[in-house]
């Protein structure tokens, strides 16, 4: 579904963000990218959802070239940022259309899924409302729930448990598994081990934008835990 | 002291920063706020200029000139409170910095204090350009010469007035930001008509210009009591001509409202920051069946939710539409006066270069891709060519300007009696000068982008691609006239057909890859 091949990223000025990094994400998998505070997992993730452009290389999703082939590579995906900032002079509900029509999602199909999606993430009432009217976890919802809408092929959440309540983190792990189900496949970056642990088939650990390790969950892991693994690795890097 | 400085250094720098655009070395920054400063002293000298001109021919024979400093006294504090009024909720109490700032051992006066100076700065700009060309004039016609007293108090007034300018607008401003946090649904509304109102008396007056003259010749004694009202603005102007007692007064007036403001609310600011943004989403939306529409279409609707709901945006980059529709409809109503006009001076050159100019005043491209600003990414990750994004921003801009200069040339074609040949090259002209505005203002709009600005009165009224993409097609405009003056009808044609078609080829081949680039 995701092939990254020799993917490097340099910012003007010379600063190396990733080096060299190449990993797959295969159909129904869900995908956890590890490494601390600018590692070079949000530049990554950005590349692969064609926000930003990088230096050598090449991504593939689902097929097409994300440099050649743009539009259609991000018409099979669906990229959240860490802190999605929405526009805050449409309501919950003209935003949702408009991303749907982006995507050209029929209207029968919407209103089922915006419903469907709305009443999940309790929602459904507040979208009326402007935007900018919204709390942080509100505008996090919107955002999971657009991306929910257009089925997308690869899921490419940054960070996405950040802001959220309790039980709408339960929905989206819930969601993230079905949509695995339908042959989908999920490539985020987090934090929380204890949940890319739990969610997570495979994992990549990234450090200096370089890739320090990748495979299998339960094979990384071990008899161990994933925080034992992340802070051995790390101390073996320095 | 120094924590206010220090605040104060930040806002003035991300005012800058927003007037310059992009962030690429000191030079250019430096090269891009000359040309800006050089741009809006061009336009106060200009405007400033030829109205004391005009009031100053009635005034010098009466020995009433202290009226002209009190008409550009009010002048450059309605001009002021126009330019600021609405940036208060932004700039005052509504920057994205404020979490940050209210968490730092500052006193909340001295925050208040330096966003208070930021919108000082602003309003110095229109009261440095309205009265100190009037006062230039005004020496000159007198006959005063370098009088150094007088340059000394103009200086003193044209510091002082932006203090008032600044208490009123920020007491004004704060009132519709509470106002505006209270209301769920429209609540632009009042934003829109505090602006028609204002346009209203500027069209009185413009249309009026003449018989206000005659009226200021005849009854100056009396129009001078009359201004009471105005006191601070008469003890203004008459600190200028000689009184330095009527300067301290003036000086009270400026200060004391200031510092009140100021230190009230500073003392609560922390509850207006909290309470003008107080909108809580409502919860009794009821889901009913959707209708799609194609990407053109949802882009589209976009940019008419951005520009019809951002009053700053609509009233700023849309006036010139507005003027384009008040001048057709002026034009039928006062046609017998236009038509004895058009017998002494070619009235299609003139219809030309008056629906040129509102034309230029219509920016709506330019500041819209900084407009963006953090939500670009919802643009850049959906399956959107980068043409098509720019196509559907001048598509936009057109979709407004082409029945405006339809309505509004077809006005003027019938109010002037013109041959129907020469109505339809001014309404070709005048699309074809419409598409070029367009999509200049696209070029600037990407040349000079702002995608992280404080907030999006800065991008709309201070921006750099704002201002150029106002001002060039002014000139290429009187560079029209000049080939039309000096060498032929056709070769102005021929130069706003060359000049559209050159930025349309320039946007079509570059403008997705700047695009992309940011």
């Amino acid at each position: 579904m995701l092939r990254i091949e020799h993917y490097s990223k340099t910012y003007p000025g010379g600063k190396v963000a990733v080096d060299d990094l190449s990993l797959e994400v295969r159909p129904g998998e869900i995908f956890g990218f590890i490494g601390h505070n600018g590692a070079g997992k949000t530049t990554t993730l950005r590349a692969v959802a064609g926000v930003m452009d990088f230096t050598e290389g090449r991504i593939v999703i689902d097929g097409h070239d994300i440099r050649k082939e743009p539009v259609a590579a991000k018409r099979v995906t669906a990229f959240l940022p860490d802190n999605p900032d929405l526009y805050e002079f449409m309501t919950g509900i003209d935003y949702l259309n408009f991303i749907a029509d982006l995507y050209d999602i029929p209207a029968e199909e919407r209103t089922r899924l915006i419903g469907y999606y709305g009443d999940a993430f309790e929602i459904t009432g507040n979208l009326g409302s402007p935007i900018g009217s919204y709390s942080h976890g509100m505008r996090q919802k919107l955002a999971l729930i657009s991306a929910f809408i257009r089925k997308p092929r690869l899921l490419i959440l940054d960070e996405p448990f950040v802001g959220l309540d309790p039980s709408a983190a339960h929905v989206m792990k819930g969601e993230l598994a079905r949509l695995c189900e339908s042959g989908s496949a999920v490539f985020f970056s987090t934090h929380v081990l204890e949940v890319a642990e739990k969610l997570c088939d495979k994992i990549a650990i990234i450090r200096g934008g370089k890739l320090v390790t990748c495979g299998p969950t339960e094979e990384l892991v071990g008899d161990s835990s994933l925080e034992e693994v992340f802070l051995e690795l790390e101390e073996d890097a320095q | 002291m120094k924590h206010f400085w220090v605040l104060l250094k930040v806002s003035v720098k991300s005012m800058l920063l927003t007037s310059t655009g992009r962030d690429k070395g000191k030079r250019k920054r430096a090269a891009s706020g000359m040309r800006m400063a050089l741009l809006m002293a061009f336009l106060g000298v200009y405007l400033s200029g030829l109205y004391s001109n005009m009031l100053l021919d009635v005034l010098i024979p009466i020995r009433m000139e202290v009226l002209l400093f009190i008409y550009m006294g009010i002048g450059a504090l309605v001009g002021g409170l126009l330019y600021t009024v609405f940036a208060v909720k932004g700039v005052v109490f509504g920057g994205k910095d404020n979490d940050l700032l209210l968490a730092l051992p500052v006193s909340s006066t001295v925050l208040m204090a330096s966003r208070m100076a930021a919108i000082y700065l602003e309003s110095l700009i229109m009261s440095f350009f309205v009265l100190v060309p009037a006062g230039v004039i005004c020496a000159v016609r007198t006959g005063m010469g370098l009088n150094v007293s007088f340059f000394l108090r103009l200086l003193l007034a044209t510091l002082l007035l932006p203090l008032l300018d600044t208490a009123l607008s920020v007491l004004i401003g704060a009132l519709l930001a509470f106002a505006s946090a209270r209301v769920t649904r429209g609540r632009n509304w009042g934003q829109n008509i505090f602006m028609a109102l204002f346009l209203i008396v500027v069209f009185y007056f413009s249309f009026n210009l003449q018989g206000i003259l005659n009226n200021l010749a005849l009854h100056a004694d009396s129009i001078k009591e009359g201004l009471r009202w105005a006191m601070p603005l008469v003890w203004m102007a008459d600190g200028i001509m000689g009184s330095w007692q009527a300067v301290g007064l003036f000086a009270l007036c400026c200060v004391i409202p200031c510092a009140v403001v100021t230190a009230g609310l500073g003392r609560c600011y922390r509850w207006a920051v909290t309470a003008f943004h107080a909108r809580s989403a409502r919860s009794d939306y009821k889901l009913t069946g959707q209708r799609s529409a194609g990407q053109t279409k949802a882009l589209l609707a976009k940019e008419k939710r951005r520009f019809f709901g951002t009053p700053g945006y609509l009233w700023n980059a849309g006036l010139g539409l507005m003027l384009l529709l008040v001048m057709g409809v002026a034009a039928i109503v006062k046609r017998e006066a236009l038509r004895e006009l058009s017998a002494v001076m070619p009235a299609l050159p003139v219809a030309a270069a008056a629906m040129g100019f509102c034309l230029s005043t219509c920016i709506i491209t330019a500041p819209s891709v900084s407009l963006e600003g953090r939500c670009f990414w919802i643009l850049r990750e959906a399956p959107l060519a980068a043409e098509r994004i720019i196509g559907v921003k001048i598509a936009f801009q057109l979709l407004l300007a082409v029945p405006c200069v339809l309505i509004s040339g077809g006005c003027l074609a019938f109010a002037l009696s013109l041959p129907l040949w020469q109505g339809i090259v001014l309404i070709v002209t005048m699309i074809l000068f419409a598409v070029g505005c367009a999509c200049f203002g696209m070029l600037m709009g990407l040349c000079f982008p702002k995608l992280d600005a404080a907030n999006e009165t800065l991008v709309i009224k201070q921006s750099m691609a704002s201002v150029l993409a106002m001002f060039i097609p002014m000139a290429a405009l009187g560079a029209a006239g000049l080939l039309y003056a000096f060498v032929h009808m056709w070769a102005a044609v021929a130069l706003v057909a060359v000049l559209a078609v050159a930025c349309a080829v320039v946007v079509k081949q570059r403008g997705a890859g700047m695009l992309e680039r940011l």
